[in-house]
């Protein structure tokens, strides 16, 4: 389908496309491990496997964009970006949250994720839009 | 046992030239050709002597197409340090040392050139180093807004006080109002012109960022012994680490949670220091990479002048200015306010003030830590002084 399906990190894009979030651990220890890669630089084993994860994650931390940057011209400003902590496993994803509200996102807060997708170019990249949980 | 880069090569001399961006009046190349003339002229050094070159930061001007117009006889050795930041500018000079004392090479040029025309915004490149689709969906797209996410949890999670950014904005201003080559020579800086400014990417306003110019720098660094022959007072190299550890580096935001909000410098800090037998207590001046200002200071701070608890303590106008400050900070102006060519006038503002021709010199200086771009998944640290301890 496109690039994004060249990489360790494959089988993400592909859960985002059917609207899940996976994530990979180590075969062997079970440990969380992001960015994906080949092995696991704890115990060494080879192996990944993916399991599904809630989209729910706490806020890491956040920046809200003011300035247009080339390649955000699909994105209304401002627009928050936020480090998420996903629920359970520690690994922290990019993706941007829905900023109705005009309090800023604080960290540590409780947000939950639903997939859109991002326009850049001729692209649309599956994208996780976190809003603040209920 | 003494390191072997302790105190054995040496800074000869030193070019720079400098313009506002997209309005150099020489193509990017023909610049660092001036610039590496300029060097060699300070050093009394015939520049077809010169046998290698050392960049960083992803730099285009491949040294072999500077043979020509330099005469160069016999290219040696010619290296980059790998990353698209400005992470590795310390580690040049290290990576240079390592040419001249294994006997690789005998005249080195440590260079960056940077002109718009040719190599366009720097901040493009550097990410062009690191984009990819998670960044690209979440719009994280430029230095400014990765700096700016670590920023956030500097202050609001680890509670530094926003306000202490401001004292070393004005401290790198105030030292640029003295140099007559500094972007920021003559120039009252208004504080109020930092609040005021507009939003980047929060916490960052325009004047938390530095802004690129064109311009081309050169070092030329030789044997302790050969710059004692040489005409300039030699400026030597005391030490020198780069690199990361387990836990920092291009993990997508996954740095290891205690080394979320720094500069990267832990580890290269560490070893810095070991291998110099220094502390933060003998370095007398520091020149110090900010991309952004907040990254300054986490940069301060992973170098041991401070902690997230007492930075507000040391990082004060009046403890940062050359003029009686204990930590004297970016003595002519820095990338802020002096002027961003990639970092490359840090240097050889170490340089400057450590023969004594600073616009801000610090009484009775000794020694001076070069710290690299803060925040990139590697960084790199160097200390000069102008007599081996």
């Amino acid at each position: 389908m496109n690039h994004r399906l060249d990489g360790a990190d494959a089988p993400y894009w592909q859960g985002l496309e059917t609207g899940r979030l996976q994530l990979p651990r180590c075969a062997s220890c079970r440990r969380w491990l992001w960015p994906a890669g080949h092995r696991c630089s704890t115990c060494g084993s080879i192996g990944m496997v993916w399991e599904e994860r809630p989209l729910r994650a706490t806020v890491y931390s956040w920046t809200r964009t003011w300035h247009r940057f080339a390649l955000t011209e699909a994105l209304d400003l401002p627009y928050v970006s936020i480090v998420a902590e996903i629920e359970d496993c520690g690994i922290r994803l990019m993706g941007r949250m829905d900023d109705a509200s005009p309090d800023d996102p604080a960290i540590g807060e409780a947000v939950v994720g639903r997939i859109d997708r991002t326009r850049v170019g001729d692209d649309a990249i599956p994208t996780i839009i976190w809003s603040r949980a209920a | 046992m003494t390191h072997p880069l302790y105190g054995t090569t040496a800074v000869a001399g030193v070019g720079l030239r400098q313009f506002k961006r997209g309005a150099s009046p020489l193509p990017e190349r023909s610049l660092l050709v001036e610039a590496i003339l300029d060097a060699c002229l300070e050093a009394g050094l015939n520049p077809a002597e010169v046998d290698g070159f050392v960049s960083y930061g992803d730099d285009k001007n491949e040294p072999v197409r500077l043979m020509g117009d330099l005469g160069t006889r016999r290219l040696a050795w010619s290296a980059s340090v790998f990353g698209g930041g400005g992470g590795g500018i310390a580690g040049a000079f290290g990576l240079a040392a390592s040419a001249i004392i294994s006997g690789q090479a005998k005249a080195v040029i440590v260079f960056r050139a940077l002109a718009e025309g040719a190599s366009g915004r720097m901040s493009a490149a550097v990410m062009a180093h690191h984009l990819n689709d998670h960044l690209l969906a979440a719009g994280l797209v430029s230095p400014a807004q990765m700096c700016a996410i670590r920023a956030q949890r500097l202050f609001k999670h680890y509670g530094v006080p926003q306000s202490i950014v401001e004292d070393l904005v004005r401290a790198s201003y105030h030292h640029a109002r003295n140099n007559p080559d500094a972007v920021g020579f003559g120039q009252d800086f208004d504080i109020a012109a930092l609040r005021t400014s507009r939003w980047i990417a929060e916490p960052f306003r325009l004047f938390d960022c530095s802004r690129e110019n064109d311009g081309a720098g050169a070092l030329l660094l030789v044997s302790a012994e050969h710059a004692q022959d040489l005409a300039k007072p030699p400026v030597y190299l005391l030490g020198c680490a780069q690199g990361t550890e387990a836990g920092w580096g291009d993990l997508l935001e996954n740095d290891a949670d205690d080394l979320y909000a720094t500069g990267g410098f832990r580890p290269v800090a560490r070893d810095l220091y070991r291998q110099t037998g220094l502390s933060p207590a003998d370095i007398d001046c520091v020149q110090l990479y900010e991309n952004f200002d907040a990254q300054g200071v986490m940069s301060l701070i992973d170098h041991g002048f401070c902690t997230y608890e007492n930075a507000a303590e040391v990082i004060r106008f009046d403890n940062l200015i050359a003029q009686g400050g204990k930590l004297p900070v970016n003595t002519a102006g820095g990338n802020l306010a002096q002027g961003f060519i990639h970092g490359i006038g840090l240097p050889i503002e170490a340089v400057r003030q450590l023969r004594g021709e600073s616009a801000n010199p610090v009484s009775g200086v000794r020694t001076c830590l070069l710290a690299g771009g803060p925040g990139a998944p590697t960084v790199s640290s160097a200390i000069f002084a102008n007599k081996v301890l």
